[in-house]
């Protein structure tokens, strides 16, 4: 296997498609505000079009050409560059984890695309974008091989070992049933971003969408008056939100967790097949949140910190363990595949005198808007004072929400901003502590304590909002054992 | 418990001329604005609160926020951790065991460098905790000392 191979051929449309993602805005701009489309400027705007058109193919069949890929002497050795050429080495005992994903072009072509992730996380990882399936097996045998050389302390002799590799039992830990997808996808938010996503292409557009051509057409019904056109604007919202909603649902179909050995082997998707493969030890903490809609139904989502993924693929920065999960059962699934971590424990609650700083909080945010609205926008600015109630039960629930625990290795904060906010720390994981006190904290003797853990590229603080200052002393004391007997 | 180690005195020095340039650009920009008033007839409120600012301004970033900043900067480096204490107005304690530590290194800007001072930042896999300003060899023997213990105990992140 030590010859170079190249990637299938779809690849270079993959490499057309990515460059034309990337180029969307300088062709959009060139589209709508190029202007003049008759004679001389549009000529040469055709040209300009069309030159880019044949750029950005060339390139893409040249890189397909340039790009190789070859196992020798335990490393993957990727080739690869049109105008600077790279060649990158990869040690087999390097590469932490292979993530397989198919694309909807990748599954036409029953093909697969690996992103290979090693240590450090920040460094650039190879991606193979289009390889046959039985291609990406071999590779992925091939590393678990190096792996186990690697930990009898033997020299790899990679090239030389070609005996059929037993394969390591995985256990289905998690699956996301289908009323739970559906739910998940209903109660997602992500009609938001559709919906942002949908204002932002209609602003774009409406140069050259003829819109009063179309709505001139449609005056007369516009004269029926506003509640048509609220109608209109429910309907319209609806069928958003469904398209969202459809949208959520085949991105986290089919979602499951595997166990196997020391990795946790996460897969979803229907159109597009997406595998995460998280060793265990990159596991930096558990995230569980429950937001507004979700937790009165007694469900939460709980997301998966670890040290890798990288900036460029945002999915791998923010990882769902489970999408959604009744929070009955929440603690059996964690056992089945984090056994570290308890989310089954009570909360140490605030002391009753942090109650009027988190109504303080709150105050100071909405009290000047509601002064501002009677002010300005009399009567009906008297109606901003349901915010005076809305603040208070906000407040309160953020109190009620906030707390902390240590149950053996591990350190739970809980808050609320909208959503309630869990997280679990295993202390082995915690890069530091931190405690901040104001002089207003001081002398109600309380103070605010919060974590890091590392987390994708950056870090993930929890943190808990007027606790008793001595609370800190006890975090302080627990996590300093560890570190010394460690 | 208060924290024994606080930083050099010096660094009082340096913070107070950074804070006189802060107010040297303040200054310049009231002059600016006080110009452009009187040339264009604004209104006498942008540089009215122009001008409280340039005299409270010194006040506070030169002689009183330095002070207490400095005041309340205090450290501890132990066997086994590193604790920090800092601010003005919050107070914040920061506890960071010595196996977290990735590396550790002194820096010197041009205000350092001039009084014979560096700042130690020690990195972990998520933030950076930084001691603002020591004696250049304190610095040094700090750097050292923290580097030999941190790498007692390896760990992956």
């Amino acid at each position: 296997m030590s010859e170079p191979k190249r990637l299938h051929p779809i690849a270079m449309l993959l490499n057309v498609i990515k460059a034309i993602k990337d180029m969307l805005v300088p062709i959009i701009v060139v589209v709508v505000f190029g202007g003049d489309k008759d004679g001389l400027a549009g000529t040469i705007q055709l040209v300009i079009l069309g030159s880019i058109c044949l750029f950005v193919i060339v390139t893409a069949v040249i890189e397909w050409f340039r790009f190789t890929y070859r196992i020798e002497e335990g490393e993957l050795r990727i080739e690869s560059g049109v105008f600077v050429r790279k060649k990158r080495y990869i040690r087999f005992e390097r590469i932490h984890s292979i993530d397989v994903s198919e694309g909807i072009i990748q599954r036409l072509c029953g093909l697969v695309k690996i992103s290979i992730e090693t240590a450090g996380g920040a460094q650039a990882e190879a991606v193979l974008s289009a390889i046959c399936k039985e291609e990406a097996e071999r590779l992925n045998e091939r590393l678990a091989e190096a792996k186990r050389n690697k930990m009898l302390g033997e020299q790899p002799e990679i090239d030389l070992i070609a005996e059929p590799v037993i394969k390591q039992e995985s256990v289905m830990t998690f699956r996301l049933q289908f009323p739970e997808l559906f739910l998940m996808a209903a109660t997602s938010g992500a009609v938001g971003v559709v919906l942002s996503g949908v204002a932002a292409f209609v602003s774009q557009f409406d140069e050259i969408i003829p819109f009063e051509r179309f709505f001139g057409e449609y005056e007369d019904v516009l004269k029926l008056g506003t509640f048509l056109l609220a109608v209109f604007a429910f309907v319209a919202a609806l069928i958003v939100y469904m398209l969202a909603t459809i949208g959520m649902m085949l991105k986290y179909a089919q979602f499951t967790v595997e166990k196997k050995e020391d990795e946790l082997i996460i897969s979803r998707g229907l159109l597009e097949k997406r595998q995460l493969t998280i060793p265990l030890k990159k596991v930096q903490g558990i995230r569980i949140i429950e937001n507004v809609v979700r937790q009165p139904l007694g469900y939460a989502t709980v997301y998966l910190e670890y040290a890798g993924g990288s900036e460029a693929d945002k999915d791998s920065l923010k990882v769902m363990l489970f999408p959604l999960v009744n929070k009955k059962h929440l603690q059996k699934y964690l056992e089945q595949c984090l056994s570290d971590y308890v989310a089954d424990v009570e909360v140490e609650p605030l002391p009753a005198r942090a109650l009027p700083r988190y109504m303080f909080r709150r105050a100071i945010f909405f009290i000047p808007v509601i002064i501002v609205f009677i002010y300005f926008f009399r009567p009906w600015g008297y109606v901003s004072l349901v915010l005076l109630p809305i603040s208070i039960s906000w407040a309160f629930l953020q109190y009620k929400a906030a707390g902390w625990n240590i149950t053996n290795h591990q350190l739970l904060m809980r808050s609320r901003g909208l959503s309630k906010q869990t997280i679990l720390f295993h202390k082995s994981k915690i890069q530091s502590i931190e405690s901040k006190t104001s002089w207003a904290q001081q002398r109600k003797q309380l103070s605010s304590i919060s974590a890091l853990i590392k987390s994708g590229i950056a870090f993930r603080e929890g943190k808990v909002r007027d606790v008793e200052a001595k609370d800190f002393d006890a975090v302080q004391t627990w996590f300093l054992k560890n570190s010394r007997t460690k | 418990m208060e924290l024994q180690n606080q930083i050099s005195a010096r660094t009082l020095k340096v913070w107070r001329i950074i804070g006189f340039l802060e107010c040297l650009i303040t200054w310049i920009i009231t002059i600016a604005v006080l110009v452009l008033t009187i040339i264009f007839d604004w209104t006498p409120w942008i540089i009215g609160g122009m001008i409280v600012l340039s005299v409270i301004q010194p006040y506070l970033g030169i002689y009183l926020l330095p002070l207490i900043k400095w005041r309340r900067f205090r450290y501890e480096v132990r066997e086994t951790e590193i604790e920090i204490q800092r601010g003005i107005f919050v107070i914040k304690r920061t506890l960071i065991p010595m196996i977290r530590v990735q590396h550790v290194e002194t820096n010197q800007g041009p205000f350092l460098r001039k009084y014979d001072l560096a700042s130690v930042e020690v990195s972990t896999a998520a933030t950076v905790h930084t001691i603002p300003a020591l004696d250049l060899q304190e610095a040094d023997e700090l750097r050292q000392y923290i580097s030999k213990m941190a790498s007692v105990e390896e760990e992956d992140v």
